[in-house]
């Protein structure tokens, strides 16, 4: 059966190495979109306080943003105030004469209304391909109103979406103004986006301040994760920069270090006990804060030592198939990959598609080096075209791997249907949150827990009719 | 789109052209994916950066498509495609789905591959011998205007393309044009509500464009004796070019949507008149309003408390306008703000009848965005606001009390489809606000802790 429905099965190592020579094409097929280069951008510009993004395009593109970002992911979930997404809205007269012009009075205009900190213009397809200069603009308008104003060339058609986090991100790097001091105990916590994208929930980032905190090291800005221009303009007087996700904070902090000096703390998303330690520690050690990590790492251990004995005895032989395609994502399945081996259990992660792998190089890159080489398994559903054709199709293959191990336990979430207890680490229960750190540690026991003891309860006809129709099997 | 300087009433505010605004409406592309979506058993394939396709996606929600039916795709468009031109990568695509069971694909472009020149007319001529299913294309690029407009492109491109010449007229027939450009996030009810009526006065829908729309249907609208319009915001020109070169007559046209009991009543009259169906009109208006009563009577809405509450209504010109005598006669209070995300000519002129016939004198504001919204609120302090999330936030701090969410809810959800057409739509619209008045009345905090 495996070599049906099985397109790769090696290492994480030899998967990339196929990636890197175009043996597998990253290529997604054309029923399967990422977030443009201007989303991504948007979302980490939207991470700022009192920031007005102005999208110099038509009304579509900040359109989606604004519903999404502003007013349902952050207003009605994370309690922070409705702030604008303004636009120029290009018609077809500025694609013809161009929109400098418009552009200049809508920052001046933007000023008057918004009252804002900062003014960042967004171009957009549109503004691109007809060569309105924004960089320029922004010059001219900063000197025009009362607060800095910086522009991000975010065409949608100019990179995947990981450039418009990573541009977004140096950009931001501007707003660093030369320390007047240096904050002792002090650090960033890089790579977060108050976007509404499901890898990213507060409650993650609520542990590490919390374990910080314990430890006694202050944070001085979460970028771009709520953070004032002020918070950035004293971004450079930490000590060390850390980070949120190695995978999106890998970026700032490299750039940050080579420009300014300051060290970033390079380790993986702390989940499982080795992974918290290694993120506290590889933050408190350059601090000179070692002794004080540890003490709270093991009275924080003392209080999830059933917990941990638990996942050991739980997990111990067994074989962990992990499939997170979307929710928490790639990276955060390599990191369960890592804890279910910590943990006694061998990994198998299934379904990263090669353009995760392509467009996530760097930290794929850095988790190798750090030993994360876990067995991978894509199967041909993985590149069907149509998105119901694929999940439909991976469903079915899933169910037939894991038909072929003995004593199996699946991470992933509850919409796949595998023939063995299923662990749901969707990030969309809060329930369960957070996953990182000691108490992720004691909310990962919970959820093996649940999927031990219950997995011979009946699954859902309902909702697995919905999700793969009714006449699956 | 129309310029919104054009005719400007006393008192109405436009915006004064603003360079900087906080839009409502996404744009045309987005809208004419809607409209595409509304067609079953075909496809979608936007011609686009990746980040489009989300426009797409949200298209899809808006007609509630099914993901196992319908498929959509997206070219995906980088720099070697703005540079080199994408027309290849297009057809490419193109055969890539051609094995797809589908009557037609509809192909839409948006603002990069327009601007460079991608002829997407041409690669689906070029391609059509190819494949089993019809290609459509819809020049479509967001720069082209709201999504409104976006809704009158593709509308155009369906009628001129896909609409059969010489059908033969079928009396007491209609076209419905346009009922998913109406901001109830459940509107299909309103559809349905629609439908229903028609059914019982014996009226025979030939085509709706577009919702769950076959594309044969679509080859069948010129065999509809009159057209319905269901929108104030979207459809009119499609309306114009049924009339003017099929002869379908627009039907109710120039009165509110029936939205309240006036409004309904009105409505459900022209009809019956149209179609000689006056009896069976009038018995639906009493039975109708009987059942309205009743209800009322013994579920008690918390509206009667409201009377001369200063009120905002924010909202597409669909939902709005009529809104504006259901808040003034159903539930007494003064509409004193009036903010449409629309500005086109016959929503001001319908608008403006509307309050010369009730006496009101409200703030009108006309293709509002956020920031308007937020000021005119600021400025008229109303104590009830009809609009919708973002309303909610962008009036904190501004004293009002209430604010019904009846358009382009996101804290909300609805599983089953409720119309705010009709008399069941009466009550859909009382149980908005009686949840609303709920919510204001809860207390937030406990006095002091219980003993157990």
């Amino acid at each position: 059966m495996e070599k049906d429905i099985v397109v790769f099965h090696g290492s994480l190592q030899q998967l990339l190495e196929k990636v890197e020579t175009g043996e597998m094409i990253p290529r997604l097929q054309a029923s399967h979109a990422p977030m443009c280069k201007f989303f991504t951008a948007y979302y980490v510009i939207s991470g700022i306080r009192h920031v007005v993004p102005l999208v110099h395009g038509p009304t579509g593109c900040p359109l989606y943003m604004s519903d999404f970002v502003r007013t349902r992911e952050c207003c009605e979930i994370r309690g922070v105030p409705l702030e604008p997404t303004a636009c120029t809205a290009l018609d077809e007269s500025h694609v013809i004469y161009g929109g400098e012009g418009k552009l200049l009075e809508a920052v001046k205009e933007a000023y008057t209304k918004y009252h804002p900190d900062l003014i960042v213009i967004l171009s957009c397809c549109c503004s691109g391909i007809i060569g309105d200069d924004v960089e320029s603009i922004a010059r001219e308008a900063e000197k025009l109103v009362g607060c800095r104003v910086l522009a991000l060339r975010s065409e949608g058609f100019g990179g995947d979406f990981r450039s418009g986090y990573e541009d977004a991100f140096r950009l931001i790097m501007d707003l660093m103004e030369p320390p007047k001091e240096k904050r002792k105990g002090t650090v960033n916590i890089l790579g977060a986006r108050w976007g509404p994208t499901t890898t990213e929930f507060d409650m993650d980032l609520d542990e590490i301040e919390r374990l910080l905190g314990e430890v006694g090291i202050k944070i001085n800005a979460v970028i771009a994760g709520g953070c004032t221009v002020e918070e950035l303009r004293r971004a450079r007087e930490v000590e060390l920069n850390a980070s949120w996700c190695y995978d999106w904070g890998q970026k700032l902090g490299d750039m940050m270090e080579e420009r300014f000096g300051i060290p970033y703390s390079k380790t993986g998303q702390p989940y499982g006990l080795e992974a918290t330690k290694e993120w506290l520690l590889g933050v408190a050690s350059p601090l000179g804060m070692e002794k004080e990590a540890l003490e709270v790492i093991e009275r924080e251990t003392r209080e999830v030592l059933p917990d941990l004995a638990y996942l050991k005895q739980a997990l111990e032989g067994k074989t962990a198939i992990i499939e997170i395609t979307e929710f928490p994502g790639p990276i955060r399945a390599l990191s369960l990959a890592r804890m279910a081996e910590e943990f006694g259990a061998h990994p198998i992660v299934i379904n990263i598609h090669p353009y995760t792998i392509k467009e996530r190089m760097p930290s794929i890159k850095f988790l190798l080096e750090t030993g994360v080489n876990p067995e991978i398994i894509l199967t041909r559903g993985l590149f069907r075209l149509g998105s119901f054709r694929s999940s439909k199709e991976t469903e079915d293959e899933l169910e037939a791997i894991v038909g072929q191990y003995d004593d199996v336990i699946f991470f992933g979430n509850s919409a796949r249907y595998p023939p063995c207890p299923v662990v749901n680490l969707t990030l969309m229960n809060p329930a369960f949150q957070p996953q990182y750190g000691f108490r992720g540690i004691r909310n990962i026991a919970a959820l093996v827990r649940q999927a031990l003891e219950k997995k011979d309860l009946p699954r859902s006809r309902l909702l697995r009719g919905m999700l793969y129709g009714t006449r699956t099997k | 789109m129309e310029p919104v300087q054009s005719e400007r009433p006393a008192g109405a505010d436009y915006g004064k052209l603003d360079k900087c605004t906080d839009p409502y409406l996404r744009c045309a592309f987005n809208g004419a994916a809607q409209t595409a979506l509304g067609v079953s058993g075909s496809a979608l394939l936007a011609h686009s950066p990746q980040g489009c396709e989300y426009l797409v996606n949200n298209a899809f929600a808006w007609q509630e498509c099914d993901y196992m039916e319908t498929m959509t795709l997206c070219t995906k468009l980088c720099v070697d495609e703005i540079v080199h031109g994408g027309e290849d990568l297009l057809t490419r695509t193109i055969r890539e789905a051609k094995d797809l069971p589908i009557t037609a694909l509809f192909v839409l472009s948006a603002c990069g591959p327009e601007i460079v020149g991608d002829d997407i007319v041409a690669v689906c001529e070029t391609l059509q011998p190819e494949v089993k299913f019809r290609l459509v294309p819809i020049e479509c690029a967001g720069f082209r205007g709201s999504q409104y407009d976006g809704i009158d492109i593709a509308l155009d491109v369906m009628l001129r393309r896909l609409v059969k010449e010489g059908n033969e007229k079928i009396p007491g027939s209609v076209c419905l044009i346009a009922p998913h450009a109406n901001a109830n996030p459940t509107w299909m009810a309103d559809l349905e509500w629609v439908k229903q009526t028609l059914s019982r006065m014996g009226v025979q829908v030939v085509a709706t464009l577009t919702h769950k729309t076959p594309l044969a249907e679509i080859g069948n609208v010129s065999s509809a004796e009159g057209s319905l319009l269901l929108s104030h915001d979207a459809g009119q020109k499609a309306a114009d070019y049924l009339s003017a070169t099929w002869g379908s007559e627009q039907i109710c046209k120039g009165i509110p949507l029936p939205i309240g009991m006036t409004n309904t009543e009105r409505w459900l009259t022209r009809l019956g008149e149209r179609f000689d169906k006056r009896k069976e009109a009038e018995k639906m208006v009493s039975e109708g309003e009987r059942m309205v009563t009743t209800t009322c009577r013994r579920k008690w809405p918390m509206a009667r408390f409201f009377f001369r509450t200063p009120a905002a209504i924010v909202a597409d010109a669909t939902i709005g306008i009529p809104l504006v005598r259901f808040v003034t006669e159903e539930m007494e209070m003064t509409p004193e703000l009036v903010a449409l995300y629309s500005s086109h000519r016959p929503a001001r002129e319908l608008l403006e009848g509307e309050l010369s016939d009730l006496g009101l004198n409200p703030k009108v504001v006309y293709g509002t965005d956020v920031y308007r919204t937020r000021k005119s609120i600021g400025e008229v302090r109303p104590k009830v606001v009809f609009g919708s999330t973002i309303e909610r936030h962008a009036s904190e701090g501004l004293g009002v009390s209430y604010v019904v969410e009846l358009v382009r809810m996101m804290r909300q959800f609805r599983f089953i489809n409720r119309e705010y057409f009709g008399y069941t739509g009466i009550l859909n619209l009382f149980e908005a606000v009686q949840n609303e008045w709920i919510m204001r009345w809860r207390s937030k905090e406990k006095r002091y802790e219980a003993k157990w």
